[in-house]
């Protein structure tokens, strides 16, 4: 029995490998006479294919009936060689001087790129592969001029931010996000592993074809299709690695602990609590508590082919990650299926599905890690029998190490987002396309709460169980038909559309106390008490709808001068009914100048072209019923001698019946510029935004007693310069290039509402005060105080200079900016400085060299402030940054830093003690792999066999004392406000191997 | 032919599609103003939400505190020095037009005015309802509105006078003190007209607003204007109604089972339920810091307070919790709190132990108590120069604080009227301490510069009896806001 199963196994195997008739062929691959490494080369029709190795030699067994070989590079033309019969097939590549061909994909269709008039950027699959992240978003940081990515958390499983060029409106200023068609408001679910080109949509030429939807840009992601991988391709790869925080912040040990509070009690006037600080040493380093060394894996296995009539790309994606702080996790399972095929010769079909299982374990970060910066060094976490320890008594703070050990919260999410499509060619010209997509998703929380004390302030009496589900579903419908011809010197397209879309979800909530058990198998509300439980439903995700017609026409005449039109009509259910439809209109031009007969395309410069754009999208972010004054039914009140709870409802904001989108008119004059053959490119943007009619609840005087309603007042300008300069050259065995993108933004808020200018925002935590005012002139969210003129040093300074309030010596001296002989909130405080960076920078470089690889990503931002917002709250007797060390004291006449405190103005005042430089300039990755020669792949039957190892943020220069200053807290009002919550990124290790069969 | 066919297809399967199937949504689950006060069950609802505004943060609970005990000579602000600090500077003296605190009452009073006008405007239009519901509701709204604007005159003096929900200007100057005077009367009176009497409330609606409240609210606001003939009147008015008594024990009232008592004329009601929804953060904020964790210690009774309680007066120990103390529910013992300098509370605002986790207290509101009416007919009987009729009122008072115990407070015989008149103050102080009574009693009786500047505050004389307008608001009034004098 077993032995004939093993028979019938190896008979299997023959006839895998062996049943047809093979020749074998082999050659020599070069370019300006030097051999090429890795030149992929493939039998037409066929699985097999193999690379060159470090001297350009390939050999290739193909089939019998093979008739040619396809030869590809990148940088190089493709080519595509009858074999003729012959066995030795020697090829000489030239390099791709032209981009003519290069195609891009851009909103509702592909583009040449030296046909685009709008400003695109793309990034091709391998730029994003080393990274170690789930995010696409990650992936993406330091790649694309006018992109800038904010990590916004280093949780395990966290998305990033997307910001294109600066942030044009005082709401959400995400760009929109379309993959493979499907028109979706994030990308969380997306496996960077599974994409094949990002394309970034920033001008107006070329998002004005997504309307009320384009002006904060468009992010247009492809995965990949099974179409070049021949007869099949079986692709492998894993990684797995450490991750550690990235830095740590400076606080003081117990010793420096015990004599800072000492002091504090002095300066206020009581008795010095510890009166032997040196005993307590070295202490407690929280942060260490909290922190781990914490794993990432990911493993990756995808099956592609595909020719003319069909193809196939199937990926199976499992990637886990640790989070670097105890207790927190995430992990992902994707499945992805692309197909088409042609049914018929003029009609093709096809799916993009992606399927997506994820679940994280929470943890309260921003808690833990307040907790960890300000529990007093001198208390461990646990005492001698291994029971926390009461840190409150001591400085006013959880245990942060008992709050991960009582926290018990998990999610999952399970997420379908794909859409078939059929393609039907009408006569030679046009073609009509229909698509249907879907997004569902279903969304579960479940956080229970054992009963626990730690101390009086840290403790849980009965138990509690929370749950949540819901479930979200977006479903777009699009028909478009399309045109293309090329006649004589005439290059024609376009395309119209029309589309719907819509998006509706629903929640369902509730918790009990006083579970029968504690174990998870109890984790059910049924479990909990009747008399605890409270539930509630409503809409989740969003309730809108949209309705679309769009257009674009794009006119060439002789591959010199370009011409593209394009617009969108939008309605949306979110506009006033004053208001419902919205036109988006733009045209671009471009003039290939290098074209001209004139110019002299083998001189230095060897490619000009020139571009410029002009045309207006919008923003539909504006909330879903914000044109209705709704009814607020949670105004309950108590009444009668049972004391029971009687609903109450009224309005509590007024409405806007003509509210509507967000218009940002945009101009973008573009460079591209090719020297040396095309080897240095050079691709320069100037643009300018203005963002008009942005929603802003601009404030209205208390005393009409309801909130304002949303109101289309404020407006906002962003204008910056984009570079993108990349260099690329092959010299024998040797293949190196060099990328750099460079983006300014200059952000103003033009104007808030009509005369009144000032708008205070970013709460700080203290007494209600305000971090950031937006007055027009000043960048949106500018950061608002007091500056620094040094510390009173002396009785006769706080005689001769004003004082804010009662002051003495040792306390902050604030500049009298208005010299009025005052300090006073509205005559002395200025701008301290802003979370929006004034340019961004990523340097991209690699090198390749007889099989070994080293490629290196820089990525930085410079002109941002932060404010340390953790440093000023304080609510007792919380431990110190090491920066106080150098307080002023009667033996050290520090200028910056006052005399301590435990609280008072000296900490609660904001001022520019508390703003810091944000720029910094991190390694953002390091890799360097090694590809095993052919001679050997070929022996293992495969095609490309590589190993890697990889470093990710590996150095940072940043003068900020937090973790990381890039402080995202979801609104420009708020952002760059670092209260110490926000979850640290990290610093990567991973070793990783592919393999391609 | 098979291009026809597509497009007949295509044709077919846009057509039948709407795009006003997408675009038009109705929001869900929550009404709008359109399709709201249409049942009498959405004007009751109406109604309720003035009441909800009552047990808010910004309405009844620390700026509240703030302005009426901390900034007077009954308490100091309490915590941390650090912790609310801009309440330090109300108690100082040093608050500016920045100040948090009057920023926040004021937008408080201003949201439960904005409910009460939305109610007084759209009920009439409701269109099936009980009249007399209807009526009710109405002049339940109304006197809200008249107890929201009375204390905003007390601390402001000249406010916007809004009686409409969506004024077409949105640059209202302040009126006069008379003219918001004029109009809480007018609502006090037409309120009173109506509601019923405490007792002819269904027991479901204990602690809706009754005519007892209305008519003690005008004797106060009579009071305060100085009208002692209407203020005695009414104030006789609502004792001669036989609808409240003095609770026989003073500690009592303060108990969870002396919510509502036979004195309770005008009291805010609270529920700590276990799902959470119905409490007030009002006796949390004052309650115990430290052990056992009860609340955050806010309002310390103050040394001056302390010695103003005749010797022996129960009264004192029933005010004030000091560390060491049992609890008044035999609980616990209060500890000392390390990081807080002389640690002591206001025991009336005792924080019980209930469900629902912090910020949910179970405990009421007293706004208003017998005790306080039946001084404030004293007070104006005695400026009558009736101090016959006062000083059996004041004994009452006084005679429960004694619980029979004939050694301590004697009975007041003068008839003088400056030594009634100090003695009557002097009862009002103490029976309610720490009941944000005193400010107003202090600056209604011009007295508040001479008490404040003995404790050596930096009080300054026709500046610091009213509260500076929030400087926010003069900035959004469109200049149409002046701020008060001295600021």
């Amino acid at each position: 029995m077993r032995q004939r199963f093993i028979t019938i196994l190896a008979l299997m195997l023959l006839l895998c490998t062996g049943v047809r008739a093979q020749k074998s062929v082999s050659g020599t691959v070069t370019a300006n006479g030097d051999p090429l490494i890795g030149v992929s080369i493939r039998a037409t029709g066929t699985s097999s294919g193999t690379v060159t190795d470090i001297d350009g030699n390939y050999s290739l067994s193909i089939p019998e009936t093979t008739d040619s070989l396809q030869f590809s590079y990148i940088g190089f033309n493709p080519q595509t060689i009858a074999i003729n019969s012959r066995s030795r097939i020697d090829v000489e590549l030239s390099e791709a001087s032209e981009l003519l061909n290069e195609v891009v994909v851009i909103g509702y269709g592909v583009q040449r790129k030296s046909d685009l008039t709008g400003a695109v950027s793309v990034v091709e699959s391998e730029d994003l592969v080393d990274i170690p992240t789930q995010s696409l978003g990650q992936a993406l940081q330091g790649k694309v001029s006018g992109l800038q990515i904010i990590p916004g958390s280093g949780a395990p499983g966290a998305d990033a931010i997307f910001r294109v060029r600066g942030v044009g409106t005082l709401n959400n200023a995400d760009p929109l996000f379309v993959v493979d068609g499907m028109i979706l408001n994030d990308i969380s679910f997306l496996n960077p592993r599974d994409v094949a080109s990002v394309s970034v949509l920033k001008d107006a030429s070329a998002t004005a074809i997504y309307g009320a939807r384009g002006a904060n840009g468009v992010i247009i992601v492809t995965t990949k299709q099974g179409g070049d991988a021949g007869a099949g391709r079986i692709t492998l790869g894993a990684y797995t690695g450490t991750q550690e925080v990235l830095r740590t912040i400076d606080l003081a040990n117990a010793t420096e602990y015990a004599n800072l509070i000492n002091e504090a009690d002095l300066n206020e006037g009581r008795v010095p609590r510890y009166p032997n600080p040196e005993e307590f040493g070295e202490g407690t380093d929280w942060q260490d508590a909290i922190f781990r060394a914490a794993t990432i894996q990911n493993i990756q296995l995808g099956f592609a082919n595909g020719n003319e009539q069909s193809s196939l790309n199937l990926s199976a994606n499992y990637f886990r990650q640790e989070g670097i702080i105890y207790g927190s996790a995430f992990d992902r399972f994707t499945l992805r299926l692309n197909t088409s095929r042609k049914v018929k010769d003029w009609l093709k079909i096809g799916n993009n599905l992606s399927l997506v299982l994820s679940g994280s374990d929470n943890i309260n970060a921003g808690g833990i890690l307040l907790d960890a910066y300000r529990t007093s060094p001198i208390v461990s976490p646990r005492d001698s029998l291994g029971n926390f320890n009461n840190t409150s008594a001591v400085s006013n703070t959880g245990n942060p190490l008992a709050t991960i050990e009582f926290t018990d919260n998990k999610s999952q999410e399970y997420r379908a987002v794909g859409n078939l499509y059929a393609e039907a060619g009408l006569g030679k010209f046009f073609t009509l396309r229909t698509s249907f997509g879907l997004d569902f998703n279903y969304a579960r929380n479940r956080s229970f709460t054992p009963v626990f004390e730690v101390s009086a302030n840290q403790r849980n009496e009965e138990s509690i169980l929370s749950v949540f589900n819901g479930y979200r579903r977006n479903w777009l419908w699009e028909n478009t038909l399309a045109y293309n011809n090329d006649f004589g010197r005439h290059h024609l397209d376009g395309v119209v559309g029309l589309t719907y879309q819509d998006n509706f979800g629903e929640f369902i909530s509730g918790s009990r106390s006083r579970l029968i058990g504690e174990d998870p198998s109890f984790f059910y509300l049924s479990s909990g008490d009747i008399l605890t439980a409270t539930n509630n439903s409503g809409v989740n995700g969003g309730d809108w709808g949209l309705a679309s017609y769009l257009g674009r026409v794009n006119y060439v005449f002789d591959d010199k001068y370009l011409i593209t039109v394009s617009g969108r009509v939008d309605g949306s259910s979110r506009f006033g009914a004053n208001n419902r439809y919205g036109f988006f209109p733009s045209v671009g031009l471009g003039w290939n100048v290098s074209q001209e007969d004139f110019w002299n395309a083998d001189g230095l410069i060897s490619r000009l072209k020139l571009r410029a754009s002009w045309g207006r999208t919008g923003n539909d972010r504006i909330g879903d019923y914000n044109y209705t004054a709704l009814v607020n039914s949670g105004l309950n009140t108590v009444f009668g001698t049972d004391e029971i709870l009687f609903p109450g409802s009224t309005l509590t904001a007024l409405a806007n019946p003509d509210l509507r989108w967000e218009e940002t008119t945009q101009s973008d004059v573009g460079l591209e510029l090719g020297f040396f053959a095309n080897k240095l490119q050079l691709e320069a943007d100037v643009y300018r935004k203005v963002t008009s009619g942005v929603l802003f609840r601009a404030p209205i005087p208390d005393y009409l007693g309801a909130e304002p309603a949303v109101r289309n007042i404020a407006e906002v300008l962003n204008r910056g310069v984009d570079l993108r300069l990349t260099w690329r050259e092959t010299r024998g065995k040797l293949t190196y290039s060099l990328g750099a993108n460079f983006s300014t933004v200059h952000n103003e808020v033009l104007k808030l509402d009509g005369d009144r200018n000032d708008f205070f925002a970013g709460g700080l935590g203290i007494g209600g005060q305000l971090g950031t005012n937006s007055r027009a002139g000043n960048p949106a969210g500018a950061f608002f105080g007091y500056e620094l003129d040094g510390v009173f040093q002396t009785e006769e300074e706080l005689n001769q200079f004003p004082t804010l309030g009662t002051q003495r010596v040792g306390d902050l001296r604030f500049r009298d900016q208005n010299g009025d002989g005052m300090i006073t909130p509205d005559g002395d405080r200025v701008v301290l400085g802003s979370a929006i960076p004034d340019a961004i920078l990523g340097v991209n470089g690699s090198v390749a060299y007889a099989g070994f690889d080293l490629s290196f990503d820089l990525t930085g931002q410079f002109g941002n402030e932060v404010i340390n917002a953790k440093k000023m709250s304080r609510f007792g007797a919380y431990n110190y940054e090491t920066s106080f060390l150098d307080r002023f004291s009667p033996d050290n006449a520090s200028d910056t830093e006052p005399r301590v405190t435990l609280a008072g103005q000296n900490i609660e005042t904001l001022s520019s003690r508390f703003v810091e430089d944000g720029s910094y300039l991190r390694l953002r990755n390091l890799t360097f792999g090694y590809r095993l020669p052919n001679t050997l792949t070929d022996r293992l039957k495969m095609q490309n066999f590589r190993v890697y190892v990889s470093g990710t943020n590996l150095w940072t220069n940043q003068d900020y004392s937090g973790y990381n200053p890039e402080i995202f807290n979801g609104s420009v009002f708020d952002n760059g406000i670092d209260r110490g919550t926000i979850y640290p990124i990290s610093r990567t290790v991973t070793f990783g191997l592919d393999v391609t069969f | 032919m098979k291009l026809s066919k597509i497009s007949a297809l295509c044709g077919l399967l846009l057509l039948s599609f709407s795009c006003n199937e997408v675009l038009e949504r109705t929001p869900q689950g929550v009404y709008t103003l359109d399709n709201f006060f249409q049942t009498e069950e959405q004007a009751v609802q109406s109604v309720n939400a003035v009441y909800n505004q009552l047990r808010t943060w910004q309405v009844h609970v620390f700026s509240f505190i703030g302005m009426t005990d901390i900034v007077s000579d009954d308490s100091e602000k309490g915590s941390f020095p650090s912790d609310g600090f801009f309440l330090q500077e109300v108690e100082d003296f040093e608050h500016t037009p920045s100040n948090v605190a009057p920023a926040s009452v004021w937008e408080g009073y201003y949201v439960g005015i904005f409910r009460a006008n939305l109610a007084i405007n759209r009920i009439p239009d409701v269109p099936e309802m009980d009249e007399v519901l209807r009526t009710r509701l109405i002049a339940e709204a109304q006197f809200l509105r008249g107890y929201f604007y009375f204390n905003l005159v007390r601390w402001f003096g000249d406010v916007p006078l809004i009686l409409e929900p969506f004024p077409e200007e949105f640059a209202i100057p302040r009126a006069s003190q008379e003219d918001v005077y004029a109009q809480i009367i007018a609502d006090l009176e037409a309120a009173a007209a109506v509601l019923p009497q405490k007792s002819a409330y269904a027991s479901v609606d204990l602690g809706r607003v009754t005519k007892g409240a209305a008519e003690g609210l005008l004797a106060k606001v009579h009071l305060t204007r100085g009208e002692y003939q209407q203020a005695a009147d009414f104030a006789l008015g609502v004792i001669n109604s036989g609808q409240y008594s003095l609770a026989p024990s003073f500690t009592s009232i303060f108990s969870r089972p002396g919510e509502n008592g036979p004195g309770s004329i005008f009291e805010v009601q609270a529920a700590a339920l276990e799902t959470g929804g119905g409490g007030s953060q009002y006796n949390e904020v004052q309650g115990v810091r430290g052990t056992p964790n009860l609340g955050w210690g806010f309002n310390r009774p103050s040394d001056d307070l302390i010695a103003a309680f005749e010797p022996g007066d129960p009264r004192r120990e029933a005010s004030i919790l000091y560390v060491g103390e049992v609890l008044p529910d035999g609980s616990a013992i209060v500890q000392d709190n390390p990081n807080i300098v002389g640690e002591r509370f206001n025991q009336k605002a005792f924080v019980v132990d209930h469900p629902g986790g912090n910020g949910n207290g179970p405990g009421n509101i007293r706004i208003f108590r017998y005790a306080d009416l039946l001084l404030i007919a004293a007070e104006a009987l005695n400026e009558l120069d009736r101090a016959g009729e006062a000083l059996p009122l004041l004994e009452r008072v006084r005679a429960r604080a004694r619980s029979g115990n004939s050694r301590i407070l004697p009975v007041v015989t003068t008839t003088n009227r400056a030594e009634l008149r100090t003695a009557i103050l002097r009862e009002r102080r103490v029976e309610l301490a720490l009941e944000q009574h005193r400010w107003f009693d202090l600056v209604r009786t011009g007295r508040a510069a001479a008490a404040m500047q003995a404790l050596g505050k930096a009080f300054v004389e026709g500046k610091h009896e009213l509260f500076p307008v929030p400087q926010g608001e003069i900035d959004l009034s469109e200049g149409a806001l002046t701020q008060n004098s001295g600021y």
